[in-house]
C-alpha cells in the first residue's frame, strides 16, 4: 500500500475548505431572504444562484473525498486559513457581478475583501441606491469576518476538534499567544462566538430605540461588533448626528476592541483578570488621551455650529475609537480638523485594540510589551548587571515572543512603507498613500484626500484595489499566516 | 469527561495526548513552562503550577474533575497532590507510585482515607508482563481474560507460518482462532476476510486455552521453557521482576555501577555481576549461551534493543527490551526482539481501565502503541445487541475478538449475535475507545 507522499494534506485540506465553502452558502441565505422580503427578485436571483453553487462545490469537497489521512499540521492549518479568506471573498462578489452593482472584478474583490477582513473600505459611490439584499451582504460579510469564519467552523464542525483544528485556530486569531478557554478547540470556538453573538444582540436592541430604521440598525451592528465599518448611508454615521447613536456606537465599538477571552472570563464571573489586565488599562488611557486631544481639537474649530459641547466630544471620542477599533465609521468630516487630528487617527489607527477581539492594527498587546522592552533596555543602561522580567498581564514574557513582536513590527511597517510606494506610483498623493496603506494593512477602512470623506476608494486604479486587499488580507491574518505561505520553506519536501 | 493530568513528565505527556484524541477535556499542571509549551499545541488546557499547589487546582476547577491524575515523578508528591484535589471535589483521584509497599493491598485502605483511590505501579506492571513473556516466550503480547477463558496474543509471524500469504479465508482457521489486527511495518491495520497476511506481520489473535496448541502450530511457533534468565540494568523494574518471580527462575544482573550492584545482592537472592553488560567479552565469560531469556532493562532504550539483538546472536532464545522511546517501539517490533516494554503504554491502558470503569462496565484495557484492546459489557439497548454482528456496519476501525457469556469464552463469526450482559474482547485503533463505548451503551 504505497501512498503518493504529499508535502501538504491536499484532501484533508480540501474537505475542511468544504465545509467552509457550505458554511458561506448557508450565511448567504439571510441576503437571499431580506431580498426576498424587499422584492428584490434580480438580487435574490443572484444571491440563489451564489448560495447553490458553494454548497454544491463544498458538498462535493466534503463528501466526495475521503482523506487517507485526516491528521493536519501547522502547514495544513496556515494554508488552509489562507485560502479560505480568498476563497470566502471570491464567492462573495459573484452577486455583487451578477446584479451588475459593480462591474469589474478587481472593484468586487476589494469590496468583498474589504467586507471578511472588516476594513470597511468601500469602492461604492452611493451605497443609498444599493439593493438592500447587497448591503446586509456586505454588513453580513464583516460580521462573519470579525470573529472569523475559521472560529465559527471550528464551533460547529466536530470533524475538526483536534489538534489540526487548533493549528487553524492560530493561525486565524489574533495576538502574540493565543489563549485557550477551554481545553477543546471547539469549545473555546464556541464560548468566543457565545460573547460575539450575545454582544451582537444587545446593540441591535439598542440601536432599535434609536432614529435608525430597523434594516440600517441591523446592517449598522453587524458591522459594529466586528468594528467593520460598513454603512448603509453615504455619510456613514454622519447621517443621523445623534447623539444617542454616537454614544451606543462609541461604547460597543470599544467593547468590541477588547480580548474576547477577557470579555467571557469576565461574563463567567472572573472579574479580577479583567481588572488585572495591562492591555486593558493601556487600551483605557490610551483610547481616552487620544479622544481627548481630538475632541479638543474638535471643540475648538467647532467655530458657529449649533452643535452642544457634549455632542462636539463624543464626535471626538467616536472618532479616534473608531479608527482604533480598526471600524473606521465616520461621525464628523474629520479632514477639515487639520493635520494634528489627522496625526493622532493614523497613530491610533496602526496600534489598533486589543489582540484576540474582532479589531484590527498592530494591537496595543504588542505596543504594550514594546514599551516595556524600551524601558527595560534604558534602565539596564545605569543597571548594566541588572535582571529583567518583563512581565505582561502578569506572566512573565518569554524573549522569543519579544523578537517574534519585533519581527511582526519590522515587516508591518515594511509592508506599510512598500505599498505607500505602490499607491504613489500609480499617482496617489504621498500623505494619501501612507494613510491609505495604514488604513488597508490595520483593516480600518478610512480614507484620506482622494479616497476620504470626499473621494472614494472607487478612483483607486484596479492595480491598487488589488494590492489592497491583498493588504487588508496580510494584515487580517496577522502577516505570519500569509507571508509564510510564499516562502520557499513552506513548499519543500 | 474532565481529567486533570498532574505533572507533565513522560508518562503525563503520552497520557494528555492519548485522552484528548479520545475527545475527553484534559487540564495538565506543570511547573515546568517549556513542557507545558510543547503539549500546547494539543487540544488541551494547559496550566502552569505546582501539581501540589491548591491555586493551580483551583484554577482549573476541580468541582467537575471526574478524573485527576498525578504521574509527576515523585510519588509522594503525586500522593499530596491527589489528596489535594480530593479535598476540592475531584470524583476519582489516581497517582503514579513506584513502592510496593504503598501498593500492597493491606495498605490501600490508609491512602483512600485521604483521598488517593487508585494506584498506578507501572514498575509492577512491567514486571507482571515481563513474566507472562517469559511464561509464553512465543508471543509478543499475551492478554488473559476470565481466567484464561478468552486469550489475545500478538504473534510476529515468520515464513514457516502456515498462515503466511494467505488471505484469512483461505487459511481456514476460523474455528479456533480470529485474526483481529495485523501490524505490518509501521501501521496497524484491521482486516477483513479476504485481507492477506505477509511474513514479518505481528498478527494480533483471540483465541481461547484449549486451543492454544493450534494456534502455536498454525503460527510456526514451539514453546520454550524458560529456566535461566540474564538481565541487564539493575532497575527498579528488574528488582520488581526478581522479586515477584518468586524463584521461578534462576536470574542474573548485570549492573554497570557497583554501589548498585552492592545493594541489589545484598537486597536479592540472585547473582549481581559489577559491569557493562554491552561488552562481548564480559557477557562470554558469563556464559550468556547457557542463558534462556536475556531482558534489557537499562534507562537506555537505545542500548537495551542493541543489547538484545546482540543477545540473540549469542543464540539467546527469548530477549525482552525496555523501550521508553514511543517512537522507537514501532522500530523495534520491526526488529528481532521477542517482547517491548513500555511504562508509558502500560500506565496509560491502567488509566483507560480507571476512565471505562467510572461507567460501572468493569472494563479491562491494554494499550499497545498505536491500537487499544479493550473489554466491554454489552448493556441492555446498546445498538451493538440489535443485530448479528455481520449485519451491524461496524467501523472500521474496531473489530470484536471474542466474547464471554456465562463464563464461557466464543470467538466471534459473522453471525454472532450479541446479547445484553456479555463481556465483548474488542480491538480499536488508538483514538477509538469513546466511539466503541457508544456502541455499547
Amino acid at each position: 500500500m504505497k501512498n503518493r507522499v504529499w508535502t501538504l494534506n491536499f484532501p484533508m485540506m480540501a474537505k475542511v475548505l468544504g465545509w467552509i465553502l457550505m458554511m458561506e452558502s448557508c450565511f448567504m441565505l439571510v441576503p437571499f431572504a431580506t431580498s426576498l422580503y424587499y422584492g428584490e427578485y434580480e438580487c435574490a436571483k443572484a444571491f440563489f444562484l451564489t448560495l447553490t453553487f458553494s454548497a454544491a462545490l463544498g458538498a462535493l469537497m466534503t463528501f466526495c473525498l475521503h482523506p487517507f489521512k485526516t491528521s493536519m499540521r501547522t502547514r495544513e492549518g496556515l494554508m488552509i486559513t489562507g485560502l479560505v479568506w480568498v476563497l470566502m471573498s471570491l464567492l462573495g462578489c459573484i452577486p455583487f457581478l451578477l446584479t451588475g452593482a459593480l462591474t469589474s472584478f478587481p472593484d468586487a474583490f476589494f469590496e468583498m475583501m474589504s467586507g471578511f477582513t472588516t476594513t470597511g473600505a468601500s469602492v461604492i459611490r452611493d451605497v443609498e441606491v444599493m439593493p438592500r439584499g447587497l448591503l446586509i451582504w456586505r454588513s453580513l460579510t464583516q460580521w462573519i469576518g470579525g470573529m472569523g469564519i475559521i472560529l465559527f467552523t471550528l464551533a460547529v464542525v466536530p470533524m475538526l476538534n483536534h489538534s489540526g483544528g487548533l493549528s487553524l485556530f492560530n493561525a486565524e486569531v489574533t495576538g502574540i499567544t493565543h489563549d485557550k478557554l477551554r481545553p477543546r478547540v471547539s469549545q473555546t470556538a464556541k464560548s468566543l462566538w457565545m460573547v460575539y453573538i450575545v454582544l451582537t444582540i444587545v446593540l441591535f436592541v439598542l440601536l432599535c430605540f434609536s432614529p435608525m430604521e430597523i434594516f440600517d440598525a441591523l446592517c449598522c451592528t453587524l458591522s459594529t461588533t466586528s468594528t467593520g465599518g460598513f454603512s448603509t448611508k453615504n455619510a456613514s454615521v454622519m447621517y443621523w448626528n445623534s447623539t444617542y447613536i454616537n454614544l451606543v456606537l462609541t461604547l460597543f465599538m470599544f467593547i468590541c476592541g477588547v480580548n474576547f477571552a477577557l470579555l467571557y472570563k469576565f461574563a463567567k464571573g472572573d472579574y479580577k483578570s479583567l481588572l488585572s489586565n495591562d492591555t486593558l488599562k493601556w487600551y483605557f488611557w490610551f483610547m481616552a488621551i487620544c479622544s481627548i486631544m481630538v475632541g479638543g481639537m474638535f471643540f475648538a474649530n467647532k467655530g458657529d455650529t449649533t452643535d452642544t459641547a457634549l455632542h462636539t466630544g463624543i464626535q471626538g471620542f467616536f472618532q479616534v475609537i473608531s479608527a482604533a477599533t480598526s471600524s473606521g465609521f465616520s461621525a464628523v468630516d474629520y479632514e477639515a480638523h487639520g493635520s494634528l487630528v489627522m496625526s493622532v487617527l493614523l497613530l491610533v489607527m496602526v496600534f489598533g485594540s486589543c489582540a484576540g477581539s474582532t479589531a484590527g492594527g498592530v494591537k496595543i498587546d504588542r505596543m504594550v510589551l514594546m514599551m516595556k522592552c524600551i524601558a527595560n533596555e534604558i534602565y539596564h543602561v545605569l543597571h548594566p548587571n541588572s535582571i529583567e522580567i518583563i512581565r505582561l498581564n502578569g506572566k512573565s514574557v518569554s524573549s522569543e515572543s519579544f523578537n517574534k513582536t519585533a519581527a511582526f513590527l519590522s515587516i508591518y511597517m515594511l509592508i506599510i512603507v512598500v505599498c505607500t510606494l505602490f499607491y504613489a506610483a500609480f499617482g496617489v498623493p504621498a500623505f494619501d498613500s501612507l494613510f491609505v496603506s495604514v488604513s488597508m494593512i490595520s483593516n480600518i477602512g478610512l480614507g484620506c484626500g482622494v479616497t476620504g470623506i470626499n473621494g472614494s476608494f472607487a478612483d483607486l486604479s484596479s492595480a491598487c484595489k488589488l494590492v489592497g486587499a491583498f493588504e487588508m488580507l496580510i494584515g487580517r491574518l496577522e502577516l505570519f499566516t500569509i507571508i509564510v505561505l510564499f516562502t520557499r520553506g513552506f513548499w519543500k519536501k | 469527561m474532565k481529567i486533570v493530568i498532574a505533572g507533565a513528565g513522560e508518562v503525563g505527556s503520552h497520557l494528555a495526548r492519548l485522552l484528548s484524541n479520545e475527545e475527553q477535556d484534559i487540564y495538565v499542571i506543570d511547573k515546568d513552562k517549556r513542557r507545558l509549551a510543547i503539549l500546547d499545541a494539543q487540544n488541551l488546557y494547559v496550566v502552569n503550577g505546582k501539581p501540589t499547589s491548591f491555586q493551580a487546582m483551583k484554577q482549573v476547577g476541580m468541582k467537575d474533575c471526574d478524573l485527576f491524575i498525578a504521574v509527576t515523578p515523585y510519588e509522594t508528591e503525586n500522593v499530596v497532590a491527589c489528596s489535594i484535589a480530593k479535598s476540592l471535589g475531584a470524583r476519582k483521584t489516581v497517582a503514579r507510585i513506584d513502592n510496593y509497599e504503598f501498593y500492597n493491598p493491606d495498605n490501600r485502605q490508609y491512602f483512600a482515607s485521604f483521598g488517593v483511590d487508585d494506584l498506578i505501579y507501572p514498575e509492577n506492571l512491567a514486571a507482571e508482563e515481563m513474566l507472562m513473556a517469559l511464561k509464553h516466550t512465543w508471543v509478543r503480547n499475551w492478554y488473559e481474560l476470565f481466567n484464561g477463558e478468552l486469550i489475545v496474543v500478538g504473534v510476529k509471524l515468520r515464513g514457516n507460518s502456515d498462515l503466511v500469504n494467505k488471505s484469512l479465508i483461505e487459511s481456514s482457521s476460523a474455528q479456533f482462532m480470529h485474526i483481529c489486527a495485523i501490524k505490518r511495518k509501521h501501521d496497524i491495520l484491521i482486516p477483513r476476510g479476504n485481507a492477506i497476511v505477509l511474513e514479518d506481520d505481528i498478527v494480533y489473535i483471540a483465541t481461547k486455552r484449549e486451543y492454544l496448541d493450534q494456534v502455536i502450530e498454525k503460527c510456526g511457533k514451539r514453546k520454550k521453557v524458560i529456566n535461566k534468565v540474564l538481565i541487564m540494568g539493575g532497575s527498579r523494574i528488574a528488582k520488581r521482576l526478581v522479586r515477584m518471580s518468586e524463584g521461578r527462575y534462576k536470574f542474573m544482573i548485570i549492573e554497570i555501577d557497583p554501589v548498585r550492584s552492592e545493594e541489589i545482592a545484598e537486597t536479592l537472592d540472585c547473582n549481581v555481576v559489577c559491569g557493562d553488560g554491552r561488552n562481548n567479552d564480559l557477557l562470554q565469560e558469563e556464559n550468556i549461551e547457557s542463558y534462556d531469556a536475556f531482558v534489557a532493562l537499562t534507562d537506555s532504550s537505545e542500548t537495551n534493543i542493541l543489547a538484545c539483538l546482540s543477545a540473540k546472536e549469542h543464540g539467546v532464545k527469548k530477549t525482552i527490551a525496555e523501550v521508553e522511546n514511543l517512537q522507537f517501539i514501532s522500530e523495534a517490533e520491526t526488529l528481532n526482539i521477542g517482547t517491548i516494554i513500555n511504562k508509558k503504554l502500560l500506565a496509560s491502558s491502567t488509566i483507560f481501565q480507571t476512565l471505562l470503569d467510572s461507567d460501572e462496565s468493569n472494563a479491562k484495557c491494554l494499550a499497545l502503541n498505536d491500537a487499544e484492546v479493550t473489554e466491554m459489557v454489552v448493556k441492555e439497548g446498546s445498538k451493538i445487541s440489535a443485530a448479528p454482528v455481520k449485519d451491524l456496519k461496524l467501523p472500521q476501525e474496531m473489530t470484536l475478538a471474542g466474547l464471554v457469556r456465562d463464563g464461557v469464552g466464543y470467538l466471534v463469526q459473522g453471525n454472532t449475535h450479541l446479547q445484553p450482559g456479555d463481556h465483548v474482547v474488542v480491538f480499536s485503533l488508538s483514538g477509538w475507545i469513546h466511539k466503541v463505548e457508544k456502541w455499547f451503551n
